[in-house]
């Protein structure tokens, strides 16, 4: 057991020592930094000054061109515009938890099912951490809240379709953040060394399920590379900034519904075109089965049969695990909602709180060790997307890990999301997934081995994929142009995280080679800090749009991505897209001003011009946006 | 895959170190060395202790994920404009190959050698002082790396301008400098500074080395030229590098020979015996 206790919240970090070191210099340098800063920008305080806040092309090829392409083109309009380049955490931490930033250009993770908005958007969640509306949305007149409430409420899908086309209405001409493209996602694995590479959708869990190794393999363990070097230094689940994508945490932790992504048998193999269909299921995995009972005042509860005999893995050898109980499901909502169970500030998880935010948690009912019901406030097909949270074993979060923090009230007093439970690493990785933790490498790989005790293998039922492979390893890589290398040339088994565009075309052509291209619901966006009153004013939606005509966005998917992406009107999966908002060549609603990437100077300058509200104005002379 | 690409240039920087001394150093000089080991080792020891303990600290500072506390990425870019891009203009693949190649093995092969050159000279000054010189380019270079976190224009480019940089050109590279470095560590240019140290030692030492010092000056100059050629550094960056370069050289003199160990110890025994 080689696992890494070091838990930044508890120790004293490198940062803070510094940050303690520095404060007198920063503070008798702050106002010199300053000066150099105008002196060098030129900057005068009254030009329109903005920063777009990315990562570094290390972390993410496409986030800085994007971020470039748009800071260009706001300079074209008489802008002042910086890019704010940081690491991955820090970004994320400014973005997510801080909300200290004028304008951003990320990956989002999105969802396959469009009550995502819900949380990305409602403005009850405007000071939130994680992905609950980092862009501190909201508008007077609750509009858009009301529309994203009836949507998650509506039974019949021709209703629900009709709400979020309404919405994506109000969506377009609010513009909260801009979606720009979605990117393909394309994956490569060795198929002289295992077989059934095309059964689940390797954003979830149901990938590495299934897989099997060749006839000429006989080590029977998969090594996938990782461009995010995060999962191997923290696997607790709970965590707002540590990945983008949950599919390690759904190998190690069940939940009680699994997502599943099927297309027509036309598709291929999960690609979006136009003329195949793509559709997301929830089917029930650590449940054996659940039914819908509609109540009497229109709710719907869920009534959830556990399967019997699952227990969490242990750490230790020679013990068996404790078993999975219907009381261990009741814990985990009520821990989603409240991290603290009510003995601090109300801190709810993150990365879930959308999802919990659907059940009615203080009316779950325990009916006897494998059997609940669990109400909802939303309709069955919102419901089931919380039926997809990772179920946490009682008796370690409550017992051993919030017990123990409790006694310590500086820790329960930290920020909403910040505290102990959600940020530490040292939390034990214990679920009751296909997949337990094994061992662990700071900054280097995480390798996970078969449970061999999970209710899925041996198991008859159809859509049960179950675990083969023995053992896992994600190994973290510097990028895809070296995971494209190493998989090419043998050294590595399969590329767990998406290639990104510029290396898709590296792929040599071999017959050893399967090439998964997938179907996607994570996409590129431009986010706005609509909450900052002092700043840029972006509280103001004419102002939002007028800044999304400068971006161009067929030109990012042809030149950046090299045409793997599809442009986007509205932040939502294909089947879900109005007519209205499919893409057709330019955004429906905020044409590019300009063409190839290039603005057009003086259409730039009417959008701005034609804003009724802002304060600001052109400056004929300097051609810049000034204050008035 | 780090490993497999350490082994590799474990060899090829062997190779060249090997081929070096054969050439540069006399037979007469290495026997004496040998000799001598003990002594010399005693003499030089403090040195190679403390310059271990600062690539220690530069170990450590790698595995933090913290950007510097003030992002300066900003105004560097300003205040150059796109100075770096006329490198991207001149770039073949052959001079991508050849300053890769450069950056990656050409680097250490130049930090490595002088120090074993400088080893076997009678007088161990030179070599206390090429020393000295390295610990105070990094510990210099590290405290400023805390402070001033910015991102080297790489980062920045456009796929287009971009030609093929090291990592494209050969992403196993990556594996080997990101061990080194990390990509906010780039106010100043330690590839410079290093480079640039030993290209000036070599020059003090021309009549011991005179053909070391044609290798040292042009190795120690396409390596300065190769961090920005492959988009790692800022023109300011290196500029920096150069002066930080230039001090430390010139600190490494006033500070080899003014306490010896050996002195303090003298010194000790004798309040001691007082």
């Amino acid at each position: 057991m080689n696992r890494t206790t070091t838990d930044p919240v508890d120790g004293v970090d490198r940062r803070s020592v510094l940050a303690a070191g520095a404060a007198g210099l920063s503070l008798s340098l702050s106002g010199c930094m300053d000066n150099v800063r105008s002196v060098v920008t030129g900057t005068t305080d009254d030009q329109l000054s903005l920063s777009i806040a990315t990562v570094s092309q290390d972390d993410n090829r496409q986030s800085p061109q994007i971020a470039r392409h748009i800071e260009g083109n706001l300079e074209a309009a008489g802008i002042d515009a910086t890019i704010d380049m940081r690491s991955q955490t820090e970004f994320l931490e400014m973005v997510l938890i801080e909300q200290d930033y004028d304008m951003f250009v990320g990956l989002h993770p999105g969802d396959f099912d469009p009550d995502y908005l819900f949380e990305a958007l409602h403005s009850t969640y405007a000071d939130e951490p994680g992905w609950q509306n980092p862009y501190a949305y909201s508008t007077g007149r609750n509009f858009v809240d009301d529309l994203l409430e009836d949507q998650r409420r509506a039974d019949d899908e021709q209703e629900r379709q009709e709400i979020l086309t309404d919405l994506l209405e109000e969506f377009v001409s609010e513009k909260p953040f801009e979606p720009i493209c979605r990117p393909h996602e394309f994956r490569i694995g060795r198929g002289d060394r295992f077989d059934g590479w095309h059964d689940g959708h390797f954003a979830t869990q149901r990938g590495y399920l299934g897989l099997e190794p060749t006839d000429s393999n006989d080590d029977n363990e998969l090594e996938a590379l990782i461009t995010d070097s995060r999962p191997t230094q923290n696997i607790n689940p709970l965590m707002a900034e540590n990945r983008e994508r949950e599919t390690i945490i759904d190998l190690v932790y069940d939940s009680l519904g699994t997502v599943i992504v099927e297309d027509d048998e036309d598709g291929e193999d999960g690609v979006d075109t136009d003329d195949h269909v793509v559709e997301y299921r929830v089917e029930p995995w650590l449940a054996e089965s659940w039914e819908w009972i509609d109540d009497e005042d229109g709710t719907n509860t869920a009534h959830v049969t556990l399967r019997e005999d699952v227990t969490f893995h242990t750490l230790e050898e020679d013990e068996t695990g404790e078993p999975l109980t219907a009381e261990d499901v009741e814990f985990t909502y009520q821990l989603l909602e409240n991290t603290t169970l009510g003995q601090g500030n109300t801190s709810p998880a993150p990365r879930y709180q959308g999802h919990v935010s659907a059940v009615d948690v203080d009316g779950i009912e325990i009916e006897n060790e494998y059997e609940l019901r669990i109400p909802f406030h939303t309709s069955t097909m919102v419901g089931e997307r919380a039926f997809t949270v990772p179920i946490l074993p009682k008796h370690i979060w409550l017992e051993d890990e919030l017990d123990e923090r409790i006694g310590s009230s500086d820790d329960l007093s930290a920020p909403k999301g910040e505290w102990g439970l959600v940020t530490s690493s040292a939390i034990e990785p214990v679920g009751s997934g296909p997949y337990q933790f094994a061992d662990q490498s700071d900054q280097n790989s995480l390798t996970l081995e078969r449970f061999d005790d999970h209710f899925s293998i041996g198991s008859d039922e159809e859509d049960l994929l179950e675990p083969i492979v023995e053992e896992l390893t994600f190994v973290a890589d510097t990028g895809s142009a070296s995971s494209v290398e190493r998989i090419a040339s043998g050294g590595s088994d399969f590329t767990g995280t998406m290639l990104e565009a510029y290396a898709i075309d590296d792929v040599p052509d071999d017959d050893s080679l399967e090439t998964m291209p997938a179907s996607s619901w994570t996409f590129y966006h431009l986010g706005f800090n609509a909450g900052r009153v002092d700043g840029p004013p972006f509280y103001d939606p004419q102002f939002r749009s007028a800044i999304c005509r400068l971006v161009d966005k067929e030109f990012i998917a042809e030149e950046f991505f090299f045409g793997y992406a599809d442009p986007i009107a509205v932040p939502v999966t294909d089947e879900w897209v109005p007519e209205a908002f499919e893409w057709d060549g330019v955004d429906p609603e905020t044409p590019f001003a300009g063409s190839d990437g290039e603005v057009d100077v003086n259409g730039a300058i009417s959008a701005f011009e034609s804003i009724d509200s802002i304060d600001y104005r052109y400056d004929e002379d300097e051609e810049i946006l000034r204050r008035n | 895959m780090l490993q497999e690409v350490l082994v590799g240039m474990v060899q090829i920087v062997g190779i060249m170190l090997a081929i070096s001394i054969a050439l540069f150093i006399s037979r007469e000089a290495l026997t004496t060395t040998l000799a001598q080991l003990r002594s010399r080792l005693q003499i030089t020891g403090p040195v190679l202790v403390v310059l271990g303990i600062a690539l220690l600290i530069n170990r450590l500072m790698r595995q933090s994920e913290e950007d510097g506390i003030f992002p300066m990425t900003q105004v560097i870019r300003r205040l150059e404009g796109d100075l770096i891009y006329v490198f991207q203009d001149i770039e073949t693949t052959r001079l991508t190959m050849y300053f890769s190649f450069v950056y990656v093995y050409g680097y250490a092969y130049i930090l490595i050698f002088p120090a074993i050159a400088y080893f076997v000279l009678s007088n161990t000054r030179m070599f206390r002082r090429l020393l000295t010189a390295y610990t105070l380019n990094y510990l210099i270079g590290l405290s400023v790396y805390l402070l001033v976190g910015a991102y080297g224009p790489r980062q920045f480019m456009y796929p287009e301008e971009m030609g093929v940089v090291l990592y494209d050109f050969g992403p196993e590279y990556a594996h080997v400098t990101t061990e080194v470095n990390r990509n906010t560590n780039v106010f100043p240019s330690l590839h410079t500074s290093l480079a640039a140290t030993v290209g000036i030692f070599a020059f003090y030492t021309r009549s011991e080395y005179p053909y070391w010092f044609v290798v040292a000056l042009i190795l120690s100059i396409s390596v300065i030229i190769s961090t920005m050629y492959l988009g790692i550094h800022w023109a300011i960056d290196v500029v920096a590098g150069l002066a930080l370069a230039a001090f430390c050289v010139w600190a490494s003199d006033q500070l080899v020979g003014r306490w010896t160990l050996s002195d303090i110890v003298d010194r000790t025994r004798e309040a001691l015996d007082r």
